[in-house]
């Protein structure tokens, strides 16, 4: 088996890409792909220690986690079209107020 | 579209995630003696899908230990019917907070309760969902 601390650096590799996205993008469109390159940093921590331990219940975490990551690109897709139709662009930082 | 060109002055907040992964990088291979034992691994032969639907319907037949997750399944399941039904009200979400797109018979806008005549020299009204 691949040792654990080799997942371990995978994914916060992962995470630290998604953060990067975040942190320098402005498209809205970028920005959700980073935060679901950040879930997916955290599913590989959960399934390689739940083969580490010999327990499911990583694994089965993950796919909840999956489950919950679908519902918030549902819901951001949804924001994204909002700022769209209100401010004819899907940059982020020309949603500086809560005026609808 | 946003201008998301290579901009050096909109990079640099970036430098905290290298910076990040610097650290996380040398936390994970100074304890990486912490995992000299042997990966626990799944019996060898037994169905990991199987023991995962299992775990999710809390059904007591698996080999594999694991917890019941059926009340968790269940608010996921809420949660994704939640998100589905938010996403289609945002997207349809028009004028004034009316849902007018649902009210429209081909893509026709409705005025006055009756579906407006289609200007087929209108460049602009190609029907569907606008």
């Amino acid at each position: 088996m691949v040792p654990p601390e080799y997942y371990l650096l995978l994914s916060s590799g992962l995470f630290c890409i998604g953060l990067f996205g975040i942190l320098t993008r402005r498209n809205a469109l970028y920005f959700l792909m980073s935060v679901e390159l950040m879930l997916n940093a955290a599913n590989i921590n959960l399934v390689a220690f739940s083969f580490y331990w010999g327990n499911l219940t990583g694994q089965t975490f993950a796919l909840f986690a999956i489950a919950l990551a679908a519902a918030e690109v549902a819901v951001g897709i949804g924001i994204i079209l909002a700022l769209y139709r209100n401010f004819g662009d899907v940059d982020v930082m020309q949603a500086a107020t809560m005026r609808w | 579209m946003t201008d998301d060109g290579p901009d050096s002055s909109s990079r640099k907040p970036g430098l905290a995630a290298i910076a990040l992964f610097g650290v996380l990088a040398a936390v994970v291979l100074g304890s990486a003696s912490g995992f000299s034992d042997p990966a626990t691994g799944f019996p060898a032969g037994e169905s990991i899908i199987h023991n995962i639907g299992y775990a999710l319907f809390d059904i007591d037949l698996g080999e594999i230990p694991s917890e019941g997750f059926l009340a968790a399944f269940l608010i996921i399941a809420i949660a994704l019917d939640v998100a589905l039904d938010s996403a289609v009200y945002l997207a349809k979400q028009e004028d004034e907070g009316t849902i007018v797109s649902a009210l429209t018979d081909g893509g026709q806008d409705i005025v006055d309760g009756d579906v407006a005549a289609t200007d087929e020299t209108d460049e602009t009204n190609r029907g569907g969902d606008r």
